[in-house]
């Protein structure tokens, strides 16, 4: 998929404040409250809106079977089409490109994309580790799961030991620039990061993400509308991959799919050298080992340089040529079905000026990239300050 | 190959999520504890029972809460005779939309009468609370047909 036809903006990004437990608003208020926003910062009323897309993480997450059926007043869809999105934990970028897809289309004006988890009501950890009839179940969660993984990439690479944490305290620092982040943790040290306890080894405590309340949101026009907005996100690529979970010969450290959809959005947007072009991304990184392992995917640095991108600190807000998730990314507030569209809506607030304190100084070319399943769903966007070159 | 046995196996899974409310619906819950009713007022003035957070029409969010009556009409109903195991009434009863006074919606729930004879749409119906109430549209037991008298 590219993104072909009319070019699209975003011109309204919204959010809740990320926190364990949002036990104030039911999930119509939460998400109504991240699209306030969104529309609020668009000078859009809720008729302004032609069309809605959602997405959330799997049923299970939450046991919310049908959230459309509920949501339609809340998100002002009531005589409009609405569609929902599922690709797993990838869900929220993939939402975002569906909805930009029916503006590029020329389909629609104004859509409404929005992106939502209610943890607390729920046990993602359960619902990743459901039984299934005559197969082993490891009971292990994602961090189960993803682990072998990232042993194998610190075999292969040959990384130091203590670049996962290292990301992880970068990226807990990173949060403390974001008023909406969920870890807020001042005092916290690079040895209390170290010295957590090992959960899914070798992934320690402080090295995942935490569970999160919360909802993202974003209003996507066509070139019409974006060029009356002061300072719109254009979107210059966006892209799309899936494959199997589970096939010989999978590079599950690399997937075919990520290395793909990456090439295909490099393509789109006209980009030859991402490192030197692309001035801050928001990753998916749930666990923290997954900043070089994506940084390599991604074509920012040959493969087995990931770690060695890490330990320079050119992914740091401070001094790094190449800031990755100046939010404090998934590793400080991860509201599943959202996470993914946090990294697109945070990408489209950099290129607008507008991340606040976590703003990268001329940041141009910005990148959101999410991923989700068994790392086999990925979504990808470039977002500019500049309208792209035709 | 001479079974033809297919391999199968149950698959049941549970989990106690939970629902957080919210102000609008945690409020009327909060009511039928205290045995009152309250709906939520549109714009144009007509009160929505049971009341929703945001307006069913032009998704305005709305707020203001107020108490309707605990009589009301039969829209329109249905007869169970044999409720099964998961019907929160064990005797024969009729489930019915019930527009209470004050009210410009039907709200579903039960008429206690011991036969289909006993009701007919319109007929004119109370509220029967339990003894016990806890914050739940259970805390109405059913409604119960007025019979000429007055409230």
């Amino acid at each position: 998929m590219g993104t072909g036809g009319e070019l699209a903006a975003v011109v309204g990004v919204g959010m809740t404040k990320f926190s364990a437990t949002r036990g104030d608003v039911s999930m119509p208020g939460l998400v109504r409250e991240a699209a306030q926003r969104a529309l609020e910062d668009a000078g859009m009323q809720w008729d302004d809106i032609d069309a809605v897309v959602m997405g959330k993480a799997p049923d299970f997450f939450e046991g919310v079977m049908m959230p459309e059926i509920f949501l339609s007043e809340a998100l002002g869809c009531v005589g409009k089409p609405m569609l929902r999105v599922h690709t797993a934990g990838s869900v929220g970028g993939s939402t975002a490109l569906v909805a930009a897809s029916l503006v590029h289309s020329g389909v629609h004006k104004r859509v409404l994309t929005v992106a939502w988890e209610k943890q607390s009501e729920s046990n993602a950890m359960w619902a990743l580790s459901l039984k299934q009839p005559f197969q082993v179940s490891i009971n292990a969660g994602a961090g189960g799961y993803f682990s072998p993984i990232i042993r194998q990439y610190m075999e292969a690479t040959q990384a130091p030991e203590l670049i996962g944490c290292m990301v992880a305290f970068k990226d807990r620092q990173h949060a403390l620039l974001n008023p909406y982040a969920h870890l807020h943790q001042p005092d916290l040290t690079f040895d209390q990061v170290v010295e957590s306890p090992m959960l899914w080894e070798p992934i320690r405590y402080s090295e995942t993400c935490p569970s999160s309340d919360g909802a993202a949101a974003m209003v996507i026009v066509n070139e019409e509308e974006a060029d009356k907005a002061e300072n719109p996100a254009w979107i210059h690529a966006g892209a799309m991959r899936s494959e199997a979970n589970n096939f010989p010969g999978r590079d599950e450290v690399n997937p075919l799919a990520s290395r793909e959809c990456a090439e295909d959005l490099w393509n789109q947007a006209g980009i030859t050298n991402p490192r030197e072009e692309i001035d801050v991304v928001e990753m998916y990184v749930p666990f923290s080992w997954y900043e070089p392992m994506w940084l390599e995917s991604l074509g920012f640095c040959e493969r087995g340089d990931g770690w060695k991108l890490v330990e320079s600190g050119a992914t740091h807000i401070e001094g790094g040529d190449l800031p990755v998730n100046c939010s404090g990314g998934v590793l400080s507030s991860n509201p599943i079905g959202a996470s993914g569209m946090i990294r697109f809506a945070e990408a489209a607030l950099q290129v607008r000026g507008m991340a606040g304190d976590h703003q990268v100084e001329g940041a141009r070319k910005a990148m959101g990239h999410a991923y989700g399943g068994g790392a086999q769903y990925f979504a990808m966007w470039v977002v500019g300050k500049d309208k792209p070159i035709a | 190959m001479e079974s033809h046995e297919r391999l199968s196996a149950p698959l049941v899974l549970e989990y106690p999520f939970t629902r957080t409310t919210g102000p609008v619906i945690g409020a009327f819950l909060t009511g039928l504890r205290e045995k009152i009713v309250l709906g939520i007022k549109r714009k144009d003035g007509s009160v929505l029972v049971p009341p929703t957070e945001y307006d069913p029409e032009t998704s305005e969010g709305l707020t203001d809460m107020v108490e309707v009556d605990q009589t009301g009409e039969v829209i329109t109903w249905t007869w169970v005779q044999e409720p099964r195991d998961q019907s929160p009434w064990d005797s024969p009863h009729a489930l019915a939309m019930i527009k209470l006074d004050g009210a410009d919606t039907p709200l579903l729930h039960a008429v206690l009468v011991d036969n289909p004879e006993s009701l007919k749409t319109g007929t004119r119906v109370r509220i029967k609370w339990r003894e016990k109430t806890e914050g739940h549209i259970k805390d109405i037991e059913g409604f119960l047909p007025m019979e000429g008298d007055d409230d």
